[in-house]
């Protein structure tokens, strides 16, 4: 599984699952992966079949969900022949039962997927392709931004619609700023800037910047370092894995002289970084949007968000994004299949009470309001929206990018030098691309 | 009096934690994660057993709380039943394959869980058993636990009472079920609190069978509720604390019983 | 003697023709072995098979590969060989560091609390209470009180330790954290097998003028043998399994060297379906758990 998987699915979290998600295996092996497709000539905005409900499973079960089910509640008071019923599971359950309810033909109709999941999902014959949804409800790529919309494509076919993208920031405690002679209101936007910041904090005793070791986020913080440096961290065919070349190495090598400089501490623990930011132990964290919600339920904390400061020759940060999915079933059911398009096309044109869940919304026109630029810090990440990298479209890259974490954890506590870590992790991920490659064929 | 001093040093070491863990569920998540850490909670509240109790309809915990304790008590039922009888057979009767019989249940006992998983699923997908209690139920009973564990008492007990009924003219039917299985209560009772805590604390297994919120056990159901993207401790440990209670209750019940053990133990003589 | 006869008797009394035909035996086996059958076996067996092919249960090519997923563990070139023998040390180190303490720390607490005393269902209720909680709850609440910069445990001590992302304190924490939430398991064992021991054996000590220590050598140590033998195994076998402490508690850090032989095969298995190669790996941990209980089985035949 890629970043986003570990993330989102906290794989910190309870969720022993969360083994099971680690990766993305996927890769549509020789069978077709269109015995079924959602091929319909039904108009896409209206539903006038007779009346159907629709199972449709997510894993929103943070702040997140309750916006989600006000949306789902507002889409069937709309639609009287359309009853969605949602269900929630942990992310991490929710990539395991899925395949199995699905294979057991008990899967739901549609659901939300992580992008870097859907490439696995397809080539295993979990989702169905989406192609004629698209062209349906006329969505392409200009309605979207490019790399979102094609993150979605599988060996030349859709098979998933963004919801929205939930990028990286940076956030900050303006309380600990000011205590350094910081200035909250306008916080680092450039390398020599954060760097200056930090040596500022240090002089007040305070690591500004905790360096984890842990996937969650420092795999995001590591890619998009990296991105940043002009890198990638695999071809685009995922054919090799790039990682190891120079700007993957400067990119960790600047990770790990936080620790050095004094600017964070050693071994960090999980979370410590995002904890240590609300008790005004450290002054920046790297984190996910959806930390909005979280950090404005703290008690007394003065914080704020920015994009990343552009610590390479470029901007870049790493991101996510929830991708709508269409089940696949024993029996398709074409009234089912309408329904369902009149639902992502709905939810998807009301997606501005999603971002208030502390989400970017992946539909342009929405992006660009009035009302998502009042939402300000959803709105500040959302600046980012150009400068995004998501992992190849290549069923199982997460199988690879779970090396990267490992070197990462090695180098940022101080086991391993940069270098070595990336290398040694370059060749066994060059090693599963193939056996992927074999597996799911190229 | 030394023992006592031990116990109680033993003791604060053990509970410790769990009180904090008590502590942490009645804190604010601001609190729970707060700098030094506050070992009891300095501004209690309920918020953690609020959101447990809210019982939408997505997150209907008292449903899971009795999906839980019908699954764990079928379960223990049912190890306590097959395993007692086939412990029986292994320690005591003799007959052709015994030992073989032996080995290859104890032998499996060496193979790790997974290699079980996907076919055990793709067995009860066969038998239609999918998403409901039975799956929760059935499968979990056959695991080699409970039959090497009773064997391992029955080994133990003395065997003259069992020659003198078969010279009485007893069968092996009614030996098991008047002799062995009376002297056994301990050695059940133990087995009865340890087969109910695996089906209790089990999350793999509901993750990969049970689609419907409405047959989640406790594990899955509940973690549901901790949060997406930040742990919400007081969550999680109020969780903990409501699961433990039945746990207890069992075990309090079920220590009669082994400590009746040892008033018994003159029958052995 | 007089209970004998009394037990038997009532025995004589309600059926006088013993049904001990051959069949008995089996029919004793019998409601085990059709679930053990079904929902032990029969999956071992097909996992063996599933072994022998590169098997993911969603896709319909499931090319066979004879032994390839064995040898691949064998060859130093393969991409699993490094990091599953990494992951069979650390199960090795963990089983070797926590069976000591898991086998001989509940044994102590169960011969204090065997005692009739004031308080003892309590004491007993509390040394087994952390098992009742689950492993996630366990490693979620350690992890926070362990934390190497925040935690409440280093804050207590006015230590620094890293206890969670550095060697050795990542074991000790794997360790210690797994004897708290566990000796309960092991030491409810021990009671139950200490009943047992007749009384009257610890009396014909006490007449011997035996001390404590030679009463726990030549009485409760003999008597508790057949549950000895099943506490060592059963215990040997969890520490073998352990994987959900690796897992959330120490997550493998420092760059995997925590990460149990379990959690590399659920990985490999569930994460990346590579289910055939998951299940080799599952097969050789259980070819090495073989040998460690054919010298355990070995050495207690050869103590009685």
């Amino acid at each position: 599984m890629s970043l986003d998987n570990l993330t989102r699915r906290r794989m910190l979290g309870l969720g022993l699952g969360a083994l099971v998600l680690t990766g993305c295996g996927g890769g549509g092996g020789p069978r077709q992966a269109a015995q079924q497709t959602t091929a319909s000539t039904a108009a896409p905005t209206t539903y006038t079949g007779p009346a159907v409900s629709l199972a449709f499973w997510n894993g929103f079960t943070g702040g997140d969900g309750p916006f989600m089910k006000r949306l789902v509640e507002q889409f069937n008071a709309a639609h009287p022949t359309i009853k969605v019923t949602m269900n929630v599971y942990q992310w991490a359950d929710y990539y395991a039962k899925v395949p199995a309810a699905v294979a057991a033909g008990q899967g739901p109709d549609l659901g939300i997927m992580h992008v870097d999941s859907v490439a696995t999902n397809a080539a295993r014959q979990v989702v169905l392709p989406l192609d004629d949804v698209a062209k349906a409800l006329n969505l392409s790529e200009a309605d979207f931004s490019p790399p979102v919309w094609q993150a979605g494509v599988y060996k030349g076919a859709r098979y998933a619609i963004p919801l929205d993208v939930h990028p990286l920031g940076m956030f900050y405690n303006k309380t600990v700023l000011s205590k350094a002679g910081l200035d909250p209101d306008n916080p680092p936007k450039t390398g020599e800037e954060y760097l200056a910041a930090l040596e500022e904090l240090k002089k007040a005793g305070i690591q500004g910047h905790w360096a984890t070791p842990f996937p969650f986020t420092g795999n995001m913080q590591f890619g998009s370092l990296l991105y940043q440096h002009g890198g990638q961290l695999f071809a685009d065919d995922a054919s090799v894995s790039r990682f190891a070349e120079e700007p993957g190495v400067q990119a960790l090598t600047w990770l790990v002289e936080l620790i050095n400089k004094g600017y964070s501490p050693k071994n960090v623990g999980q979370d410590a970084d995002f904890i240590a930011l609300q008790n005004g132990k450290a002054a920046f964290n790297w984190n996910g949007i959806w930390s909005i919600n979280t950090l404005r339920g703290v008690k007394n904390l003065e914080w704020g968000v920015a994009p990343l400061p552009q610590i390479g020759t470029e901007p870049a940060a790493w991101a996510g994004s929830h991708q709508f999915v269409i089940f696949k079933q024993r029996k398709p059911d074409q009234n089912k299949l309408t329904a369902a398009k009149v639902f992502i096309n709905w939810i998807s044109g009301h997606s501005i009470e999603w971002a208030k869940a502390g989400q970017v919304p992946a539909r342009k026109s929405i992006r660009d309001g009035a009302e998502f630029q009042a939402l300000k810090e959803q709105a500040a990440i959302g600046s980012q929206i150009d400068n995004l990298y998501f992992l190849p479209s290549v069923a199982g890259i997460g199988d690879a990018s779970a090396v990267v974490d490992q070197a990462i954890n090695a180098a940022i506590l101080l086991k391993k030098s940069p270098k070595d870590a990336l290398t040694e992790a370059a060749a066994k991920a060059d090693k599963i691309l193939e056996q992927n490659r074999k597996k799911y064929g190229a | 009096m030394r023992r006592y001093t031990v116990l109680v040093a033993l003791a604060v070491v053990f509970v410790a934690p769990l009180l904090w863990a008590l502590g942490t569920s009645l804190k604010s998540q601001t609190e729970a994660t707060r700098v030094p850490p506050t070992v009891w909670p300095a501004e209690p509240t309920a918020r953690a057993y609020g959101t447990l109790f809210e019982g939408t309809t997505q997150t209907p915990v008292l449903r899971w709380f009795a999906n839980s304790l019908i699954a764990a008590t079928g379960q223990m039922i049912l190890v306590l039943v097959v395993s007692s009888l086939a412990a029986y057979a292994l320690a005591r009767l003799e007959f052709r394959g015994k030992r073989v019989m032996f080995g290859v249940i104890v032998g499996t006992l060496l193979v790790p869980g997974f290699v079980f998983l996907i076919p055990s699923f793709l067995i009860v997908d066969a038998l239609g058993w999918l998403d409901s209690l039975t799956v929760l139920i059935v499968p979990g009973a056959a695991g080699a636990f409970g039959v090497f564990f009773l064997r391992q008492f029955f080994l133990g007990l003395p065997r003259e009472l069992d020659e003198a009924a078969l010279i009485e003219g007893a069968n092996h039917w009614h030996i098991f079920l008047r002799i062995t299985l009376p002297l056994s209560k301990p050695a059940l009772a133990t087995l009865a609190v340890l087969s109910f805590l695996s089906n209790w604390n089990d999350f793999i297994w509901p993750i990969f069978v049970i689609f419907s919120p409405d047959y989640f056990t406790l594990p899955p159901g509940l973690s549901i509720l901790q949060g997406a993207y930040t742990i919400d401790y007081p969550v999680i440990m109020a969780g903990a604390v409501l699961a433990s209670v039945p746990v207890l209750i069992l075990f309090a019940l079920t220590q009669r019983y082994v400590i009746e053990g040892i008033s018994r133990s003159g029958l052995k003589g | 003697m007089a209970t004998l006869t009394a037990k038997a008797g009532t025995a004589r009394a309600t059926t006088p023709v013993a049904w001990s035909g051959r069949a008995t035996p089996y029919l004793f086996m019998a409601p085990y072995l059709v679930l053990f059958g079904v929902f032990v076996l029969a999956p071992a067996i097909y996992g063996l098979w599933v072994s022998l092919h590169d098997w993911d249960f969603l896709l319909e090519g499931r090319p066979f590969v004879g032994l390839d997923n064995y040898t691949a563990l064998f060859d130093p070139a393969s991409a699993v060989y490094g990091d599953f023998w990494m992951s069979m040390r650390a199960t090795g180190v963990f089983t070797l560091l926590s069976v000591p303490f898991l086998v001989v720390l509940p044994l102590g607490v169960a011969l204090l609390l065997n005692r009739p005393f004031r308080g003892r269902t309590f004491f007993r209720g509390l040394f087994f209470a952390p098992y009742v909680l689950g492993v996630a709850v366990v490693c979620l609440m350690w992890r926070l009180l362990l934390d190497p910069n925040l935690g409440l445990v280093d804050w207590l001590l006015g230590t620094d330790i890293a206890w969670t992302t550095s060697l050795p304190w990542g074991w000790v924490a794997l360790v210690g954290v797994t004897v708290w939430w566990t000796l309960g398991f092991n030491g409810v064992i021990y009671l139950a097998g200490m009943q047992d021991i007749p009384r009257e054996l610890y009396d014909a000590a006490k007449v011997d003028g035996a001390g404590r220590w030679a009463e726990f050598r030549h009485v409760t140590l003999p008597g508790l043998r057949p549950v000895m033998l099943f506490v060592v195994t059963t215990t040997i076998l969890a520490s073998a399994n352990m994987f959900g402490q690796s897992y959330l508690l120490t997550q493998g850090a420092p760059g995997g060297e925590t990460r149990t032989a379990i959690v590399y095969i659920l990985q490999q298995g569930l994460a990346q379906y590579k289910m055939g190669s998951a299940s080799a790996m599952s097969y050789v941990l259980t070819l090495a758990l073989i040998v460690v209980s054919v010298i355990n089985f070995r050495l207690f035949r050869g103590r009685s």
